[in-house]
């Protein structure tokens, strides 16, 4: 795998990610002498504090306020008894095959990745390939899908002559494994580069056969990763709202029920119902995950790799993973080349005939608006998370006052929390001006006639959906720094400001590049968050892509899925460089901060 | 800024300049009134923008829009919402509107929303030529076009069931096309609605409805959110047979899907009024009105047959094309507008309780 110094590194997106896998060696256990409390850090710790709890919290509490008022009662019966408990066992159900397939086809391409022999082309090629899914709106795939493996697709209907059914369960698990795993792979990947070969040799020497080595040592040591990323996949396939409503066909979900409640019949008592049901599982599992996680990397997690790590040499087996990740990078391969080509083609399938229409619709007609907002959002966004998400995690790392915990556990809320739940939430919480004894506290921040025509609580969105990232990574990579290096910057007379800006920021540049590209990313692609905020004024692709794909226009929401990845590919690689060269420049903070003095 | 339209760009903007400057910029608009356009314009302040809620095709909304635009030199923008999610959209933003009128879609929807009383009356000068059944006597709202419900079939597709286009809604019911059907979700369309609320008539009673729903429900792939969208599903050969309005069938046709066709329900179909109105505490009241005056002129119900949209004109002086639906030669069921609309609430939740969440046998 090519690490190149200025490339991406996806062990980082990992942490950013999984927001598990926080190494267990934390340094920050000397304190040096008591001084007083900074005022810039006060002043940060007060609107972090109270960025956590007017856009995470506070929407959160009233949708769980609402569900348990007492005409919810009856509510929660419906949706708890036959036959209407369907829905809640469907979500189970898509929740856990989701998990199970795309845990192993991540575990597949980390093996591979990892412990195959194979050139090296193969192996970058399936790594991007793999990580193609994150920069992808969410149910692009599902699109594609429908047009290849459709009833009338390309694949199944014209070139083998079925007709398959891939609507609900079946084609939800294809496409969600394929658009979900990549996360559970980059941390996989990592763990599996981080284990020590020492073992596995000396499992060997006693006389193991490779496949007993691999049962009885490799999969225990993987097995709390491998449960992590199954936990983290649950999660997200629970969330997905764009995948059901594409391609859910009669299999009905929480959050599709829960935006029928919304869109058509703004009845904010079930949504409230829906959403908290949606609510429990998430947030049980999420932590289970990540105490689970901080937990087993202590197991398994023994330092940096002391050998060469036993790599598969048998022919049977090596061409066996190989060939099964290669067909898997096939068909991913085939789904986007689908989009792209679908993209410049007038009815996919049906008039195969090359057209520049659908990107003139996106581009130059009414499509337009919704690429600038969407980007200028974003654009906003991703900066304002990453800062928020860093400083997040320099005082919950580095602080000592009373509720550091509730500070991470409250902005991680952002991402454990299905965001259909943030949307029914900020559609409670801001759609009337909050008025605290008869002043405005804050304006109307939801619908069209609110401030910046909804673009202020869409903004709030992407950070509060983006800041976790920021803080996973600046947590993970502040543990790793020895304090004595700021506290020495302390000594030599810097505030902690100072201290801040010139030792920490330089030395977590790379978690917070990641976390930067994270958020851009996941902004860029977010919908269930979304849905209920956009505006007349104010238009977001992802929802865009949504209406061209109900109204069955594929070719307009292929153009706009290929000029949605383009600018986050594009957003990458600026980022890149921006943040990228100012490291070079910085390298070596404590010679800079003497040169000032 | 220099299009001169309300893009969250300008919003931001505007926000940062004085109102006088964001004012100044937005007359700077490129599209002034074009002389001789017949315009009444109403006293008061000159309207600096209008903001449209559209429930038919985007493409018409497009071209709706863009005509009153350069008709008018009103910076107007739209958003298209299906005829149930623009009711729920207009009840959650009562409070403080963010739409001015309200455009398309079938009647049912229209009275909903009045007998909630989220609608202003507004009895259009133009009104007077559109015939007595196509408007509300009060002026909740106003017909705009008449299009009836059918079933566009994909005939490949039939033929390989070996099933013959439908012309019985029990057609419907064949077990071979289990998976077969698509119709859109009655909380989110009107036109699905005006599907379910056809049984209603036809079978004389709610409860009769909801057993025939039952029943076809096991033969539905999927409910879209939007009505017209079952349409392409046919087209593309996904289903074989859609419950739409027919005109959203022949736009298909002619927009390339050639295995489709029109049928009806011998025993009588159900119909719509798309209809117009002004929003309650409108934003935009004298752009709104003016877009209501001038959505009945005859010229502007001609723009739909431009995109393909061939819903028949409610002014008897509109060419109609020869693509639109013929009614005397469709067995209509008497449709009850405003029984449908307050039945609304009621029956869709009754349809999601009942009928959608069922496991199919």
């Amino acid at each position: 795998m090519p690490r190149g110094r200025r490339s991406i590194d996806p062990a980082r997106i990992v942490v950013s990610t999984t927001s598990g896998a926080v190494p267990p060696h934390s340094i920050a256990a000397a304190r040096p002498r008591r001084r007083a409390i900074d005022p810039a850090i006060a002043i940060a710790l007060v609107v972090a504090v109270a960025f956590v709890l007017i856009a995470i919290v506070w929407p959160v509490l009233m949708v769980v306020g609402t569900a348990l008022s007492a005409d919810a009662i009856p509510i929660f019966q419906r949706y708890l008894r036959p036959p209407q408990n369907q829905i809640l066992i469907n979500t189970v159900v898509l929740g856990v095959v989701v998990a199970t397939v795309g845990t192993a086809i991540a575990f597949l391409f980390a093996f591979v990745q990892v412990r195959v022999p194979a050139p090296r082309p193969i192996k970058t090629t399936l790594h991007v390939l793999a990580l193609l899914p994150i920069v992808s709106p969410p149910f692009a795939l599902a699109i594609a899908a429908i047009s290849l493996f459709g009833r009338s697709g390309i694949i199944t209907r014209d070139l083998l002559g079925l007709r398959v059914d891939i609507y609900g369960l079946p084609g939800l698990t294809l496409v969600m494994s394929l658009s979900f795993f990549p996360v559970a792979y980059v941390s996989l990947a990592g763990l599996m580069r981080s284990l020590d070969p020492a073992l596995d040799e000396a499992a060997a020497n006693l006389g193991s056969s490779r496949w007993r080595v691999f049962r009885t040592v490799t999969l225990p040591l993987l097995l709390p990763g491998m449960a992590s990323g199954f936990l983290l996949l649950f999660v997200e396939a629970l969330a997905d709202l764009g995948n059901p409503l594409v391609l859910g066909g009669n299999f009905t979900v929480l959050s599709s029920r829960l935006y029928i409640a919304i869109i058509g019949e703004y009845n904010m008592l079930s949504g409230s119902v829906l959403a908290v049901l949606l609510l429990v599982p998430s947030l049980i599992v999420y932590f289970v995950h990540r105490y689970y996680a901080e937990r087993a990397s202590v197991v398994s997690v023994t330092g940096k790799p002391t050998g060469r790590l036993t790599e598969v040499t048998g022919r049977p087996a090596r061409y066996a993973l190989l060939g099964a990740a290669m067909a898997v990078a096939g068909l991913i391969t085939l789904l986007y080349l689908t989009i792209l080509l679908g993209s410049f083609t007038k009815l996919l399938g049906v008039d195969n005939s090359f057209t520049l229409k659908n990107y003139e619709a996106v581009l130059f007609g009414y499509g337009i608006q919704a690429v600038q907002d969407t980007t200028l959002l974003a654009s906003i966004a991703t900066p304002l998370a990453g800062l928020l998400g860093i400083i997040i995690a320099f005082l919950v790392v580095r602080g000592r006052f009373i509720g550091r915990g509730g500070l991470d556990f409250g902005t991680m809320l952002g991402v454990a929390v299905p965001g259909t739940i943030f949307g029914i939430g900020y559609l409670m919480a801001f759609n009337v001006p909050t008025q605290i004894a008869g002043f405005t506290v804050f304006p109307k921040l939801t619908g069209g006639a609110a401030v910046l025509g909804g673009a202020l609580a869409i903004l709030m969105v992407f950070v509060v959906r983006s800041a976790p990232g920021g803080l996973r990574a600046g947590t993970a990579s502040l543990q790793q720094i020895d304090p004595s290096i700021e506290e020495a910057s302390v000594s030599l007379g810097a505030n902690q400001t100072q201290t801040f800006r010139k030792i920490v920021l330089p030395l977590i540049k790379p978690a917070f590049l990641s976390g930067l590209i994270y958020s851009f990313a996941r902004s860029m692609t977010a919908i269930s968050a979304i849905i209920f905020l956009t505006t007349p004024q104010t238009r977001i692709m992802t929802q865009q892509i949504l209406n061209e794909t109900d109204a069955a226009r594929y070719g307009n929401a292929y153009a706009y899925c290929v000029i949605l990845i383009l600018i986050v590919l594009a957003a990458m690689g600026l980022l890149t460089v921006l943040v990228g060269s100012t490291v070079r420049s910085d390298r070596n903070p404590s010679v800079e901060l003497a040169a000032n003095r | 800024m220099a299009r001169g339209r309300s893009s969250l760009a300008a919003t931001l903007l505007a926000a940062t300049l004085a109102t006088t400057l964001a004012g100044t910029a937005l007359g700077q608009s490129p599209s002034a009134v074009p002389a001789g356009t017949p315009m009444a314009m109403p006293s008061g302040p000159a309207p600096t923008s209008l903001t449209v809620l559209c429930t038919p095709q985007e493409d018409w909304c497009q071209a709706m829009v863009a005509a009153f635009q350069s008709q008018t030199g009103i910076p107007t923008t739209y958003v298209r919402l299906s005829s149930g999610e623009a009711l729920a959209r207009i009840r959650a933003s009562a409070s403080a509107p963010e739409f001015s009128v309200w455009w398309g879609g079938p009647a049912d929807g229209f009275v909903a929303a009045d007998a909630e009383g989220l609608l202003e009356h507004y009895i259009s000068p133009d009104s007077v030529v559109i015939a007595d059944t196509q408007k509300d006597p009060d002026g909740a709202w106003t017909g705009v076009y008449v299009g009836a419900l059918g079933f566009c079939s994909n005939t490949k597709v039939l033929q390989e069931l070996g099933v013959d286009v439908p012309d019985s809604w029990d057609d419907l019911l064949d077990p071979r096309l289990q998976g077969q059907v698509g119709m859109a979700h009655p909380a989110s369309s009107g036109t699905a609605y005006t599907a379910l609320y056809t049984q209603v008539i036809r079978l004389s009673g709610e409860d009769a409805a909801i057993d025939y729903m039952k029943q076809l429900h096991n033969n539905i792939l999927q409910y879209t959110k939007s009505g017209s969208a079952p349409a392409e599903m046919a087209g593309r050969g996904e289903i074989a047979v859609a419950v739409v309005f027919s005109h959203d069938c022949v736009k298909n046709i002619d927009a390339g899907f050639s295995d489709l066709a029109v049928s009806f329900p011998a025993e009588g179909t159900g119909y719509e009024i798309g209809g117009v109105a002004l929003i309650k505490d409108a934003p935009e009241p004298i752009a709104a009105r003016m877009w209501i005056d001038w959505s009945l002129e005859a010229a502007t119900q001609e723009i739909g047959a431009t995109v393909g949209s061939y819903q028949l004109p409610t002014n008897p002086d509109a060419k109609v094309s020869e693509r639109s639906v013929d009614l005397s030669q469709v067995n209509l069921v008497p449709y009850d507008f405003s029984a449908a609309g307050e039945a609304r609430t009621g029956l869709t939740q009754r349809f999601e309780d009942e009928v959608a969440a069922q496991p199919i046998e």
